[in-house]
This record gives structure tokens, C-alpha cells and sequence, in this order.
């Protein structure tokens, strides 16, 4: 059997890309950003998700006893219990499928991303990453002095040496494929909520 | 096979249609518009993503390789296809070792061009896409028409009769948040009970080994999280060297794509979740021919985005199934060449050539240019129809003859204004379909510049000042 791994391989030595093919030295910080707490609450409420700035994590506990998502749920998943405790615990579950149940689940967000309204979660602490898009909500938790300006500056902060699966996640689920309407809660979280704290 | 003429044209005929396609992607185009306006450095940003493909892709065993070396550290199993054949018996092989009959999908162009899903419905397998366009796509029985928006050729009043027929909502439904909360779960009980997922790849970086993908509904995310088995499929083209990378696509793709700052989900999947069978199957299937073509490379350094397709006047208006190859617009023009010249010749010619394309296309691909020069090669192939070989020969000894060219205004300068206007468009003359000829006038340019000089000189020496 002929090796198509090496024929592949073999096939792309013999290109015909001409001119500079060095690797480019470049840096394109983000600028015009101005107060990032800000720019992010504005970019996460322009793609349909809701964020506050709270003070502490008194207020952040007030906000989310407050919140309609935690009223109306019934399942929650809580991996921020000095927020708020929930009353599901996925790590229990042996198969993710065991999870499709949930209402809500709390976390906590690595960084966000001023430019973007991106929150990056690390889900290799999660016993099943697929919760994160099973839940029919989020609320996300981010400190307020880990927001970056730009994706640039996000990346450099990003540890991927042990990472499994990490994600940047920006609004609810969405989608506008029926006429170009939008419609929020496509297959995964139908409302989130970023809490900034600090 | 119908030309792109002839299908552009049908879909032209439900007027309504058409211009609320038209009107529906030029709003993409302007919010794209608004989007790259607020990033500083766009243009920069233009330049550096280009810059790191031309690198990437003139290295690209090197970074392959790296990428095979680390996702294979990270547990993946990596598979290496030549063309769209292999690629499909690889997947099939994978999923019949692990005896999975029911396959979550979510978007991938690859898959279209190799056709795997009517490959794997052959063999028993089935396969729901879980994009909410492609699933709709994939019941009406159609392919997609645009590389992002797969459904923009339907209306809602259509979804509603296509969910009717094959989920039983309600008839006449047409509301799309019901319509979609619908396919909501109906694709649910679809994801938990589906014993393998597969999804297409945005970027590979070979630093690390992992894939991204980008999403806004989060299908792709349930496809590769919930199933004990998952397959990315991507083309060799995708892998970019470091992490850092990253960052300047991410910035461009969203914008450029919907107008979005960023995809709702970009996940980076590094290895299989503990208890997974993860494979990555790279795909060469013509990329490496066209990387050895000079004039035409740069095609390869295509993301998907669509924003070509979203500003392209012809595309928006005769809609993406005027295009025969599976990927309409001007960027599937140009790769459609590569693919058969023969068969796809038409879509050289279905394009006014203004530039727009290129103008928007985040990698700066020249796709305006190329479209000429494979309307050359089209030429030389001798695959022009014979009445555009003759108009176009005509025309050529007309331009390079001095006397003919004056000859010629002066005949249709006369003849214009003296014969009715059917002579000259009629049944056999297709330029005249929607265009009429313009009104003569009565001296040719040439004239007009001479009178034009003479008067300027007598302006100028009369002491006025005139803007010329």
C-alpha cells in the first residue's frame, strides 16, 4: 500500500510561493480600547449576553440571587460556590449525557477579552466540557483585572502546555440562519451572564 | 449541466427573492464594513495574516509534520488522505471500527467537496448535520449555497414547510425563533443519541497540536464533546505555525464572515476528552497543485470567510446555486478552476471583474485578477463558445486598426440613429437581453478632444479661467 502520508508531504515540498516566505515579526495591539471593563460589557450586550461590573463578590452573590436565569432554573451546576451553590453536581455523573438536564451552570472565566466580549474558560477542570453546552444557561465569573484589551494580548497569557480543551466563549448560542433572523439559544446556552468582579 | 447564465437567470425570474438575497448579504457586507472599520490596524492586519500563510504554506511539510508530532503527543490519531476518495474510506473505516451508525456533523466545506455524506449514507451510516442551516439544507435535499450562510437561498415560509414534512411542527409555522426551537430539539435527542461526531477544522497550529473551531450555535461543541468518538477533517492548508497566530485570524474571520466581533464558541480541542477516540484526517485532494501553479497559489490561502461571496454583485444576485461547484462566489470560481477547467469554464465569466473581492478578502487573495487570467487560460484551452470567440476576435482587429476603429464609430454612429432599435437587439444578440445601446452622438471622441483643445487654447488666451 502506497504511503499517502509521505506522497502528501512529498507533493507540497514543490511549491511555487514566491517573494518573502519568512515568518512575519508583527504586533498588533488593539489600541482605542479605552476603560476594558467597559468596552467588554458593551461588546458582550451588542451579541446578545448580558454582563455586570460588580464590586465584590458580595454584589456578585446579590446579582446572581437576583438574577431571573437562577430563579426560573431548577437544575443548577455550580463551580463557584462562594457566588452561588447549586444543586447538581456533574462531577458525580459518569456520563455527560447526564447532564442534558441542567438549567444553569456558574463558572469561572480565565480572562476576557475587551475587543471582543470573549471570555476564555479553561473546561479540563470540568469532568464533562460538554456541560458548557449542554446547560440551557451560563453565568461566566471573570475578575475585572483580567481583561485584556485584544486577542493578541489574551494568547499571551494562555497556558497550552497541559491544556486538553479551552474555549473562548462570547454571547449565548446563536443563530440567524433562518432569513438572516437572529435568535439566541441555537443548540447550546440560551442567555449568559458575565459577571466582572472587581 | 446548465451554464451559470442560464441558472442566474432562473433564479432572477422570483424577482422578490432575489432582491431580498441581494438586499439580506450587502447588510453582511455592511456590518462586516463596520466591524473591520473599528479595528486600528485592520489593514495590518490584512498584510501580517497573509504573510503568516505565505509562510506557513511555503513550509508546510515542516509544519504538518509538527502538528501530526504534537496532536499525536496530545493522544490524537492522525491520517493523511491524497484525495477526496481515501478521505472518505478513512472516516468510514474509522466509524465502522467502533460499529457507529449515527453520526453528528457540524459544517465543514471539506466534507462538501469530497462528498462524504452521500459516501457514508451509501455505506449505511446515517449522518444529520447539525448546523441549523445545513440540517435544513440536508432535509429539502439541496446543497448549500453560500460557504457561511447555507440557507440563504430559503425563506422561512419554506423552513416551516420543510419542518412540517420531517420534525411536525405545526403547519404553516413560519416563525423562525419557534422554527428553530424546534430544530433545537429535535437535534438534541440527535446529539445524545449519536455515537460519533465530525467537524471541519478553522485552524490546526502546529506548535501545539490543537484544533479550532468556530461556531455560533455550539453544534460543533456537542459533536465533539458528547460521542466517545470524534473526527476532524481538514485540509492541509489549515495548519498555521504558533499560537500567537491565532490571534490575527480570530480577528479577521468573524469580522469578515458575519460582521461579529468573534464566533460565539472558538474551542480548542488538544487531544481527545478523556475516554474519546480522537482522529484528525488531513486532506491534500488538489491543494498541492494549486500551491505549484504560481498565478494561481494564493487560492490556497483561503479561510472561508464568505466575505467575497457577501459583497460579489453577481453572486448576490444570482444567487449560489447559479454556480455548478460546490463552492459558488468568486473564491469558488477560482478554486473551481483548478478542480475542471472544462466543466466550470462558465464561472470565469461570472463576474464584472470590479475588484470587490479582492478588496474585502482578509487574506488579500487577488481573486479579481485571477479570475482574468483563468478566463486566459480558458481562452487558450479553447473552450470560449464560438460566438464570444468571434465577437471577441472582431472586436480585437477592430482595436488594433486605426482606420477600422474610425470606420466602425462612423458606421454606428449613422446606422444607430437611421434603424430601428431591434436590429440591433433582437433574439440573436444576447449583450442586448437587459441592456439597451446607448444614444449616439454625433462626433466621436476624437472630435470632441480636438474642438475640446482649440477651445482652450482660445479660453486661455482670452485671459478666463476655466475648470477644464
Amino acid at each position: 500500500m502506497k504511503d499517502s502520508r509521505r506522497l502528501v508531504l512529498d507533493r507540497l515540498k514543490e511549491h511555487a510561493i514566491a517573494g518573502d516566505t519568512s515568518y512575519p515579526a508583527y504586533s498588533h495591539p488593539h489600541t482605542g480600547i479605552g476603560d476594558p471593563r467597559r468596552s467588554f460589557q458593551s461588546v458582550i450586550e451588542s451579541v446578545g449576553g448580558e454582563c455586570l461590573l460588580v464590586a465584590d463578590l458580595e454584589a456578585a452573590r446579590k446579582a446572581v440571587a437576583g438574577s431571573e436565569v437562577f430563579f426560573a432554573a431548577k437544575n443548577i451546576c455550580s463551580y463557584v460556590n462562594e457566588i452561588a451553590e447549586g444543586n447538581f453536581d456533574a462531577e458525580a455523573e459518569e456520563s455527560p449525557d447526564q447532564c442534558a438536564g441542567v438549567d444553569l451552570t456558574i463558572l469561572r472565566g480565565e480572562l476576557g477579552v475587551a475587543e471582543n466580549g470573549a471570555v476564555w474558560v479553561n473546561a479540563d477542570p470540568l469532568r464533562h466540557r460538554a456541560l458548557l453546552f449542554l446547560s440551557g444557561n451560563l453565568i461566566l465569573v471573570i475578575e475585572g483585572q483580567d481583561i485584556v484589551p485584544d486577542m493578541e494580548s489574551a494568547y499571551a497569557r494562555i497556558d497550552f502546555s497541559g491544556l486538553r480543551s479551552g474555549y473562548f466563549i462570547s454571547g449565548p448560542s446563536k443563530t440567524a440562519d433562518i432569513e438572516q433572523c437572529l435568535v439566541i439559544g441555537a443548540h447550546g446556552a440560551k442567555s449568559l451572564l458575565v459577571l466582572v468582579v472587581g | 449541466m446548465k451554464s451559470h447564465a442560464r441558472l442566474a437567470a432562473a433564479f432572477l425570474k422570483q424577482e422578490e427573492r432575489a432582491h431580498w438575497h441581494d438586499q439580506a448579504l450587502w447588510y453582511v457586507r455592511e456590518k462586516r464594513d463596520r466591524m473591520a472599520a473599528s479595528v486600528p490596524d485592520w489593514e495590518d492586519l490584512r498584510e501580517t495574516a497573509q504573510a503568516i500563510k505565505r509562510h506557513a504554506l511555503a513550509n508546510l511539510p515542516r509544519y504538518l509534520e509538527e502538528f501530526e508530532r504534537s496532536a499525536a503527543a496530545r493522544g490524537a490519531i492522525v491520517h493523511y488522505a491524497l484525495d477526496a476518495g481515501e478521505h472518505n474510506r478513512i472516516v468510514l473505516e474509522i466509524l465502522k471500527g467502533r460499529k457507529a451508525r449515527l453520526i453528528a456533523k457540524s459544517k465543514s466545506m471539506l466534507s462538501e467537496e469530497c462528498g462524504l455524506n452521500e459516501f457514508l449514507e451509501r455505506n449505511g451510516v446515517e449522518i444529520v448535520e447539525t448546523d441549523l442551516a445545513e440540517r435544513i439544507i440536508q432535509l429539502a435535499g439541496e446543497r448549500p449555497s453560500h460557504i457561511v450562510l447555507p440557507s440563504i437561498h430559503i425563506r422561512k415560509e419554506e423552513v416551516g414547510d420543510i419542518f412540517h414534512e420531517h420534525l411536525g411542527t405545526e403547519r404553516g409555522e413560519s416563525d423562525p425563533t419557534r422554527l428553530t426551537r424546534a430544530a433545537r430539539a429535535h437535534l438534541r435527542e440527535k446529539f445524545l443519541a449519536a455515537e460519533a461526531g465530525i467537524s471541519g477544522v478553522n485552524f490546526a497550529v502546529a506548535e501545539t497540536g490543537a484544533i479550532v473551531v468556530c461556531t455560533n450555535e455550539g453544534n460543533a461543541d456537542l459533536g465533539n464533546s458528547l460521542p466517545d468518538l470524534y473526527i476532524a477533517v481538514m485540509g492541509v492548508e489549515k495548519v498555521i505555525p504558533k499560537t500567537r497566530d491565532l490571534s490575527v485570524f480570530l480577528r479577521l474571520l468573524s469580522r469578515s464572515a458575519t460582521g461579529q466581533p468573534i464566533s460565539a464558541y472558538t474551542s480548542h480541542l488538544l487531544g481527545p476528552r478523556p475516554g474519546q477516540e480522537m482522529h484528525i484526517v488531513i486532506v491534500d485532494n488538489g491543494r498541492s497543485e494549486i500551491l505549484r501553479q504560481e498565478r494561481f497559489h494564493k487560492a490556497a490561502f483561503c479561510i472561508r470567510c464568505g466575505a467575497c461571496l457577501n459583497t460579489c454583485p453577481v453572486y448576490r444576485r444570482g444567487g449560489g446555486h447559479s454556480y455548478n461547484y460546490v463552492i459558488p462566489g468568486p473564491i469558488g470560481t477560482i478554486l473551481a478552476m483548478h478542480r475542471d477547467l472544462k466543466k466550470f469554464k462558465d464561472m470565469a465569466y461570472a463576474s464584472t471583474l470590479c475588484g470587490s473581492c479582492t478588496a474585502v478578502c482578509p487574506v488579500k487573495i487577488d481573486i479579481h485578477r485571477q479570475i482574468v487570467l483563468w478566463r486566459n487560460e480558458v481562452v487558450r484551452a479553447g473552450y470560449l463558445g464560438k460566438a464570444k470567440s468571434v465577437a471577441l476576435k472582431t472586436a480585437t482587429l477592430g482595436m488594433k486598426s486605426t482606420r477600422l476603429f474610425r470606420m466602425g464609430g462612423w458606421t454606428m454612429r449613422k446606422l444607430v440613429r437611421i434603424l430601428p432599435p431591434f436590429v440591433f437587439n433582437n433574439r440573436l444578440t444576447i449583450w442586448g437581453k437587459s441592456r439597451d445601446l446607448p444614444k449616439m452622438p454625433a462626433r466621436s471622441f476624437r472630435a470632441e478632444f480636438r474642438a475640446y483643445s482649440r477651445s482652450k487654447t482660445d479660453v486661455s488666451e482670452s485671459g478666463m479661467n476655466r475648470e477644464g
